[in-house]
């Protein structure tokens, strides 16, 4: 069976809210936003925080291996949301959104035709586990 | 009165109460051992009727899930109501016991797993009678997203919860959806009788008559009593009022009173119309919010004449006469005369009993009494049901998880993650780090990054050490103090080259401790940036005599001196080594990005084969740094634990600023200290962990970690030791041995070996 | 007819007097208990107990009703252990039925630590008079009817103490044989009254002032639950206590042969069959203080999910209903009972989630302090005070869940 989780290209960005509004990353990385100060961009190939700027002395970004993640299908995806995510999921896609799923600390990526779930790596074990017990291959 | 009820003459040719079955199948179901015929559609409860069953022997029947008198035990789930379970093909369906309660499921049975469905609606309406309809139209007209939930479409709801949250029960599976608003339309109960009499077989409220008529069942000599509607076909009405059912099981003759004198009335069944109650227990669990109730549901309730005899309460058994022999005896308030009867305390939720428990008190000069406070759930669901959508609590896994498993671990649950409790041999684990070298996976240190403008004002703050004192490259050992001055957690500040902070915490307290720190400096309106890297982060401890060595092989770089830390690379793998030991021999901690763990891991323990290394797990590690008298917070520490009551007032600076705890270690510095950890040292054999220190027959305090060294050839521990009367015992006995009071720091207690 | 109704206790209400040697605030179990001692071990009889609802209509009557007293420290341990002694007399002292059963109380533990924790826990009980001892897995799976040994292979059975003294009590009976027993001593036991301020001269205690009228007295017990550190604001006193949600369930009422009570403490659970045959299940409080007595979803949810997982076959039985309690969570997890620095008001309060199985030696106790005008040492060490002479009685360990 293929993994469904992998560790992904990130660099991670804390800075303040106003630096990050400015901040510029490479066209082909994904920024989630998982706080107003606070980012996971995921580059297309590695991780490569030199690529971002930011106008901040003290922002802090790091490459951060510690995020594994996999695309479902819309289909699939929605499926194991509608039985693992208590929460109101976004309307919009592209959109972002993160809370408890299955019990476990997921952030997810919404686009049109499939979904990024991304959970830390301590927890992918356990989200591989849970997702395929919700029927995804 | 009877109403508009309509007369039909009784079938002469039947012989059958219940004369005609009316349209059934071949299709059987079980019902205690009896083959029951069905017709499309039928309920179980209708089935049971075509043959004449009663399923609880007797009682009024609603046909509408208000009462429990046709509770079963249906495929081994009990209190299971058969007028809500389809008759199906292969359904195996018990009657619910007449004397005492149903049993356990069998111990061996297994859990199920059930679907959750979780949906999201601007307007739930519960009910899909007219009204619920109405409502239902009206949102939709209004653009708004709207979700009816109708037992007869199969959507049962359940509860509804602060969020708000209604629970549904449906065919696949439980659904729970989240709302804005909510619309009660469960329209109204109707009241059933409580008169001597009232428990036999052959009494129908009048829409169950209903119900039962239009599948094509006839009633026989129907007596119709109360007011009974148009839909009910009664052969005669009773006239007056109802004073009781007589009969032998089955239901002989209706008594009514008419002018003070007894009517008689033969019957083979009887319509009892008594008026409705309104179903509100969704709407009064749900009393956190507003929630619009139409249709039925919104009525006044009827109150019915309160009763002299009889059960009022069929779900506990509770007979009028014991309502009033407890309220004779002071059980006057509505809550006591449940509580004291258990009235209203069963699978009806009060159903039936709370329009006479109303009139009951009213009856006795008391006001009209609101119901209970409904609390969910209105309709019972099994645990399996519940647990619907569910999980276990799940442990972190470090990124050398694997590698423990593979190895043949006991993995243990410990602070939020999995550990490696042993690989089998503790001793040759604990024998290696001291002679040789190991690996240890602690990856569960909690780790953080900090910086920004006010990063090192924050630490100065937060911790009893003098911060600024802490040069770049190197690091320092910190307790973590609340504000009454006990040690909530303890790790290492680390000083980088560029003024930035790395911070390690305990295994499980980096959460606590990333709170901790974001709420002060929010509060002191400092300028700080905080990454938690825990997860982020691998760590491995190579621990040993030959600890240098053995990194010396994998990097060409310097090594950090004792206390000192830096950036470099280890086998390939970018690492920041700090040199700390919990361990007392020779250690670097190597910290490094998750992916790599294996590979770093595999690399070391390859260019160790010739120096002997073997890991080392928990249990081992415990009695290392045991015997080097390092405290484990959680473990030897206790809520109340000072600097001074753990002997660590070598950690606290009081001479700097003022930090958190400081006051308090002021304070409780002037009292009279109760009591410190110490060491103990026994001969032969160690003390159990937990073993109570005894001064004398005096309770002195107790172990809180103990093993027998090979190293030391005596049993070593940690432990409280209290004062006796205000003195500190200088002898005590622990398990049954004889303990010496020592220096925790058993082993190279001059701690030049880390320092090698 | 239902066996189980109340088929002896007589309530004689009393009405309200413009004053009283001993104003008793609050009608559950320690009040009463605390009103029971008083009028018959003390014969102080002119004393009011005031109820702002009905009585045992709090805590009282919305606990889980387990009698334990297997604490880590020697001060708990043997006042609880008093505690369960007197309840073992309690149904022959009242002559009334309590459904009181001790039957044995399992902590089960999945975790090396907790096996530590467990074998720690049996050695400071026997030492201080509770009769505990550890119990090996095999031990509990040949005792435990229906236990799964390794729920999910994540949560093995690695052991846990067995305390033979764990009971179970009917709590709502409790109640009303204590109220009973104090009214026909003399106790005047008043419902819907609602005290609305205290009333201090000089430091010291002087009156009450209720929904009902102006009481004169000089001694206040306040053993309000939930609202306690409104009532002693009114007095002045800064109670260190936060009030947290309680959630529980039963099932509905099926034949009484589980026979055990089982905690499982990284389940974080505990569950229990009553003498009517409900199984009773709890968890931890809520962690947000809050004063809500709503149920949650969440909670019901998860807890059916630990429970079915040590116990498939709790599986098929059907949940009745929930409800939630107050516990007043004090610093250390502990009561605290006795005098404050206002002379005359005195307080049992911190009851948490051990209120219930402390009712008797907590209204004896309390009884004799404001008899004697001397703290009994059973309760001195949980004394108001030692928060601040930093002699507080850490013990979260044993708070338990119930």
């Amino acid at each position: 069976m293929p993994e469904l989780l992998h560790t992904l290209p990130v660099t991670r960005i804390v800075t303040t809210a106003a630096a990050l509004d400015g901040a510029s990353v490479p066209e082909d990385a994904l920024v989630l936003r998982t706080a107003p100060d606070e980012a996971l961009v995921i580059h297309a190939e590695a991780a490569d925080p030199d690529a971002i700027t930011i106008d901040d002395a003290h922002a802090i970004v790091v490459a951060d291996a510690g995020w594994s993640g996999g695309w479902i299908p819309t289909a699939a995806a929605d499926t194991f949301l509608d039985g693992n995510c208590s929460w109101a999921r976004p309307i919009d896609r592209p959109a972002f959104a993160q809370g408890m799923v299955a019990h476990l600390p997921v952030k997810l990526w919404f686009e049109a035709e499939r979904t990024l779930f991304v959970v830390p790596h301590v927890s992918a074990h356990e989200l591989t586990h849970r997702l395929r017990e919700g029927g995804i291959a | 009165m009877g109403g508009g009820a309509r007369k039909v003459a009784p079938d002469p040719t039947s012989t059958n109460r219940c004369r005609t079955l009316g349209a059934v199948s071949d299709d059987t179901f079980d019902f205690a051992g009896r083959d029951i015929t069905f017709a499309p559609g039928d309920s179980a409860l209708l089935a049971l009727t075509r043959h004449g069953i009663h399923p609880a022997g007797g009682g009024p029947l609603c046909f509408a899930g208000d009462c429990p008198n046709c509770l079963c035990t249906v495929d081994g789930i009990s209190y299971v109501r058969a007028c809500q379970t389809p008759a199906e093909v292969g359904v195996r369906i018990e009657p619910h016991p007449t004397n005492g309660e149903p049993p356990l499921p069998a111990w061996d049975t297994e859990a199920k797993t059930v679907a959750a469905i979780h949906r999201r609606a601007d307007v739930v309406v519960i009910g899909g009678g007219e009204s619920g309809q109405a409502a239902r139209q009206q949102a939709a007209d209004a653009g708004r997203i709207v979700e009816l939930l109708d037992t007869n479409d199969g959507a049962e709801a359940i509860a509804v919860y602060p969020g708000p949250i209604v629970v549904a029960r449906t065919a696949d599976g439980m659904v729970n959806i989240e709302c804005d608003d909510i619309v009660v339309a469960t329209g109204a109960a109707e009241i059933q009788p409580i008169v001597p009499g009232s428990r036999l077989a052959g009494l129908w409220t009048p829409r169950a008559a209903a119900h039962v008529q239009a599948a094509g069942i006839d009633l026989g000599l129907t007596v119709a009593v109360g007011d009974v509607s148009d839909d009910a076909a009664a052969t005669v009405v009773a006239p007056g009022e109802l004073v009781r059912f007589e009969g032998e099981e089955r239901l002989a003759a209706v008594i009514t009173m008419v002018d003070g004198a007894e009517v008689r009335t033969e019957a083979d069944n009887a319509i009892v119309g008594l008026g409705i109650h309104p179903r509100t227990g969704l709407a009064r669990m749900a009393n956190f919010m507003d929630v619009e109730v139409v249709g039925d549901a919104a009525l006044e309730p009827t109150v019915p004449t309160c009763p002299s005899s009889g059960i009022a309460c069929p779900c506990s058994n509770v007979t009028v006469e014991q309502l009033d022999d407890i309220y004779e005896r002071g059980f006057t308030h509505m809550e006591l005369l449940k509580r004291g009867t258990l009235a209203g305390t069963g699978t009806c939720q009060g159903s039936v009993c709370t329009p006479y428990l109303r009139s009951f008190l009213q009856d006795r000069g008391q006001e009209l009494q609101p119901a209970f406070t409904f609390r969910p759930m209105a309709k019972q669901l099994t645990m399996n049901e519940i647990a619907a959508g569910s999980h276990l609590p799940a442990l972190a896994r470090t990124s050398l998880d694997s590698v423990h498993r593979d190895l043949g671990a006991q993995m243990d649950r410990m602070g939020g993650w999995w550990r490696p409790w042993t690989y089998g041999d503790t001793d040759a684990e604990y024998a290696a780090v001291r002679e040789r070298v190991s690996l240890g996976d602690v990856s569960t240190l909690g780790k953080m990054i900090l910086t920004g403008p006010d990063a090192e004002a924050s630490l100065q703050r937060l911790f009893p050490t003098d911060v600024s004192t802490i040069k770049p490259g190197r690091s320092r050992y910190v307790l973590m103090l609340n504000e009454r001055g006990y040690v909530m957690d303890d790790g290492m500040i680390a000083r980088e080259h560029d003024g930035t902070f790395f911070l390690t915490f305990t295994s499980g307290g980096a959460s606590m401790a990333e709170m901790w720190i974001r709420d002060w400096s929010a509060s002191w309106g400092h300028d700080i940036r905080i990454l938690n890297q825990t997860m982020s982060l691998g760590a491995i401890n190579v621990t040993g005599p030959l600890a240098k060595e053995l990194l010396e092989r994998a990097t060409d770089d310097d090594l950090p001196p004792f206390l000192g830390h830096c950036n470099i690379t280890v086998a390939g793998v970018p690492c920041k080594v700090l040199r700390v030991s919990f361990t007392g021999e020779l250690s670097f901690e190597l910290h490094h990005p998750v992916d790599r763990s294996v590979e770093l891991w595999t690399a070391l323990m390859d260019l160790g084969a010739d120096l002997g290394i073997q890991p080392h797990a928990i249990e081992a590690l415990f009695r290392l740094r045991l015997e080097k008298g390092h405290i484990i917070v959680g473990i030897d520490t206790d809520y109340d634990s000072t600097p001074r009551r753990l002997q660590h007032e070598w950690a606290v600076n009081m001479k700097k600023g003022d930090f958190i705890g400081r006051t308090a270690i002021e304070r409780t510095n002037r009292l009279a200290l109760d009591k410190r950890l110490v060491g103990f040292r026994t001969e032969g054999r160690a003390p159990f962990e937990g073993a109570v220190v005894w001064s004398g027959s005096d309770y002195a305090g107790w172990v809180t970690s103990a093993a027998f060294s090979p190293t030391i050839g005596a049993g070593v521990a940690l432990g409280w030791l209290e004062a006796v009367d205000g003195e500190f015992p200088a002898s005590v006995t622990i398990d049954g041995l004889d303990a010496e009071i020592v220096s925790p720091h058993f082993y190279d207690p001059e701690g030049a070996r880390p320092r090698a | 007819m239902n066996e189980f109704w109340e088929a002896k206790v007589a309530l004689q209400w009393g009405t309200l007097k413009p004053s009283y040697d001993v104003v008793i605030i609050g009608g559950g179990g320690h009040g009463l208990a605390t009103a029971y001692n008083l009028a018959l071990r003390h014969g102080i009889t002119n004393v009011a107990v005031l109820e702002r609802s009905y009585i045992g209509g709090g805590n009282s009557g919305r606990n889980t009703t387990v009698i334990r007293s297997n604490y880590g420290k020697p001060e708990p341990v043997r006042f609880y252990q008093r505690s369960l002694e007197l309840y073992r007399d309690l149904e022959a002292e009242t002559e009334r039925w309590m459904m009181h059963d001790e039957r044995g109380l399992w902590w089960i533990t999945h975790t090396e630590a907790g096996r530590r924790t467990e074998i720690a826990r049996a050695e400071i009980n026997r030492a201080f008079g509770a009769d505990t001892r550890f119990a090996e897995p095999e031990e509990i799976e040949r005792e435990i009817p229906g236990i799964n040994m390794n729920p999910a292979g994540e949560f093995p059975v690695l052991g846990g103490s067995f305390h033979a003294g764990g009971a179970t009590a009917r709590h709502d009976r409790v109640v009303w044989a204590l109220a009973e027993g104090a009214m026909r001593a003399g106790v005047d036991i008043i419902q819907g009254v609602e005290v609305t301020g205290l009333k201090v001269e000089n430091n010291q205690i002087v009156g009450v002032e209720t929904t009902q009228g102006s009481i004169a007295t000089e001694t206040v017990v306040s053993a309000v639950g939930g609202h306690a550190t409104s009532v002693a604001d009114m007095a002045g006193v800064r109670l260190p206590i936060r009030t947290h949600p309680l959630q529980a369930f039963v099932t509905n009422h099926y034949e009484g042969t589980f026979d055990a009570i089982v905690a499982s403490i990284d389940l974080g659970f505990y569950v229990s069959q009553t003498a009517r045959g409900e199984m009773l299940g709890g968890a931890h409080i809520d962690p947000q203080p809050s004063y809500s007595r709503r149920s949650d979803h969440h909670f019901i949810s998860s807890i059916a999910k630990r429970i079915t997982a040590l116990f498939p076959f709790m599986g098929d039985l059907r949940v009745l209903r929930q409800w939630t309690g107050s516990c007043d969570m004090s610093p250390d997890y502990s009561p605290v009972m006795g005098r404050t620095p206002v002379d005359g008001f005195l307080i049992t309060t911190g009851w948490g989630t051990w209120g219930f199985k402390a009712i008797p030696a907590g209204g004896e106790a309390m009884a004799e302090l404001v008899a004697t005008g001397t703290t009994p040492e059973l309760i001195a060490p949980f004394s108001l005070d030692r928060f601040a002479k930093d002699r507080a009685l850490a013990d979260r360990g044993s708070s338990g869940t119930h």
